[in-house]
């Protein structure tokens, strides 16, 4: 049984400027263990798609299941990493942050910092947990945000373009770093994007959206390569440019 | 040899700040002791010296400081009353819908009526003690605190609750350990702004119904035409005043200053 599973899922946004169809006819099933990235253009609806599997959102129209079960809201099984890094807690040290979901579980203080301290070493921030986020850079404090979820052990991880601010040798570095993570927790993961090259380097499946209003799954694209993914090698290549070749069609409106 | 250097660099600052007040402060009392002896000449606008002699003096004899701590003690006991009233008003008013509808118009209705204006009504209700003046100082803090402490809650961001919610917390983990803390900062800096607000209240209300403090003091010194003793409590209102916002701005700094940059 799959993880995750998405069946006609829709949102209808009503707001000031009336109704938007920002997803419709969603369908999804994501297996325990994989990396699958949502792929698309600004504005297809990649965000309200994580945000309703996060629980953040109701959707409007069909269901979203967690083993099983309908998702009714946001809950300690699902940990998201959010695009901006505001999200940290600016009056905790960077090693509070990342023991902050075993604190509101009760963990003693002594296992907590245990812990904490593996998952800083574990994103490579070995020495800096004394630090608060003011002091951190921004890739330093999008690490802190991966090891806070994984801290949590969650079933899975929401990831919304956790690297999109950050330059790009940093985001390489990060994704490898991520990818190493992964193959070592084997944790499921949805990771959204709208960087190919991203996709291709660290997803088992991606998925390509359509354009809205109405945005939904347009294809997908399994990538059988191995880990660590080799950027320059023809098969990196070759789905490079299959996957490049979809969403150019959705960039040129070629439906 | 980094965190010496750090440590270095604070503590020159610190100089450099401490230096430009007292420079500040000389420059002010220059400017004071020409305009007083070259321009004015007037016996109503007393130089500086005359007015420190004359401070020192009430100093010896125990009159200056029984005035300040008059005043200081009404001010801190309003004022600590009025935040321990405002903050848990202000944290409801930010958090839940209902109370803000309820609360609001109360708010939004006395924050326009100054607590100058309210001496008569304190005077009449609690006479002229001690009452009537933390009263008034209370009153004067209380909504300066509760607006500024509903706007920090408002202003907590949407993704620190999410990150919460989805690390498990419930309703009250939200408030206690995201809600409360991000709101810290806004808190100070309106218990900050009442604070200077309590000083003006202080010296009105012991102008108009008082035994002592500051504001007796000037009230006195007019009726017996003391003009030193009327610069002597000026003086120490604004002395008093600098060193209280500077211990407050220090402690913001303490507690907050890692909070957010821009405290
Ligand atoms: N709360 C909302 N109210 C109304 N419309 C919304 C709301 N949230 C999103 N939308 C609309 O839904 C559509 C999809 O938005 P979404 O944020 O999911 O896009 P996205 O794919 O994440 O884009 P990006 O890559 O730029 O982050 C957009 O047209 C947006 O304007
Ligand atoms: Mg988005």
């Amino acid at each position: 049984m799959a993880l995750v599973s998405l069946q006609g899922v829709g949102k209808v946004f009503s707001g000031r400027t009336g109704a938007w169809e920002a997803v419709r006819d969603f369908s999804l099933d994501l297996a325990e263990g994989e990396f699958f990235c949502l792929l698309g253009t600004s504005g297809c609806g990649k965000t309200t798609v994580l945000n309703m599997v996060a629980g953040f959102d109701a959707p409007t129209a069909g269901s979203i299941l967690l083993d099983g079960a309908p998702v009714a809201g946001p809950g300690a099984d699902r940990g998201v990493v959010f695009q901006g890094h505001d999200s940290l807690y600016d009056w905790l040290t960077a090693l509070d942050n990342i023991g902050f979901g075993l604190r509101l579980r009760g963990l003693g203080k002594a296992e907590r910092r245990a812990k904490a301290e593996h998952f800083l070493r574990k994103v490579g921030l070995t020495g800096q947990g004394a630090k608060h986020p003011s002091e951190l850079s921004g890739g330093m404090k999008q690490r802190i945000q991966i090891a806070r979820a994984l801290a949590n052990d969650p079933r899975m991880l929401l990831m919304d373009e956790p690297f999109g601010a950050l330059d790009a040798m940093t985001r390489a570095v990060l994704q490898g770093e991520l990818s190493r993570i992964w193959a070592e927790t084997k944790k499921t993961v949805l990771f959204i994007t709208h960087d190919i090259e991203e996709a291709c380097a660290l997803a088992t499946r991606i998925g390509v959206m359509r354009r809205g209003p109405g945005g939904t799954l347009k294809a997908i694209v399994p990538v059988d390569l191995p880990f660590p993914r080799e950027r320059t090698s023809d098969a990196f290549m070759r789905v490079f440019r299959d996957v490049h070749g979809l969403i150019h069609d959705e960039i040129h409106g070629a439906h | 040899m980094a965190l010496f250097m750090m440590r270095f660099t604070v503590r020159t600052e610190r100089l450099t700040t401490i230096g430009g007040y007292i420079a500040g402060f000389a420059l002010l009392f220059l400017i004071w002791h020409l305009a007083a002896t070259y321009l004015v000449k007037s016996t109503l606008f007393p130089p500086p010296l005359p007015v420190l002699e004359r401070g020192w003096m009430l100093i010896e004899d125990g009159i200056l400081q029984e005035q300040i701590i008059a005043s200081l003690k009404r001010i801190a006991q309003g004022f600590l009353l009025g935040s321990a009233i405002g903050i848990p008003i202000g944290l409801a008013i930010g958090s839940f819908k209902p109370v803000r509808w309820l609360l609001e118009p109360w708010t939004e209705f006395f924050r326009f009526i100054p607590a100058v204006a309210m001496i008569t009504v304190s005077v009449i209700w609690f006479g002229i003690g001690e009452e009537s003046k933390v009263f008034l100082i209370a009153y004067t803090t209380i909504f300066v605190v509760i607006i500024s402490t509903a706007a920090g809650v408002g202003a907590v961001g949407r993704d620190k609750i999410r990150a919460a919610q989805c690390l498990g917390a419930n309703r009250w983990q939200v408030f206690g350990l995201v809600a409360l803390p991000a709101t810290v900062p806004y808190i100070l800096t309106g218990m900050r702004l009442a604070m200077s607000n309590a000083f003006v209240t202080i010296v009105a209300a012991e102008l108009i119904a008082s035994n002592d403090g500051l504001g007796k003091m000037l009230w006195d010194a007019r009726l017996f035409m003391q003009i030193e003793d009327i610069f002597v409590a000026l003086v120490a209102l604004g002395m008093l005043g600098f060193a209280t916002d500077r211990s407050f701005r220090f402690l913001i700094r303490a507690f907050a200053g890692r909070f957010n940059a821009t405290v």
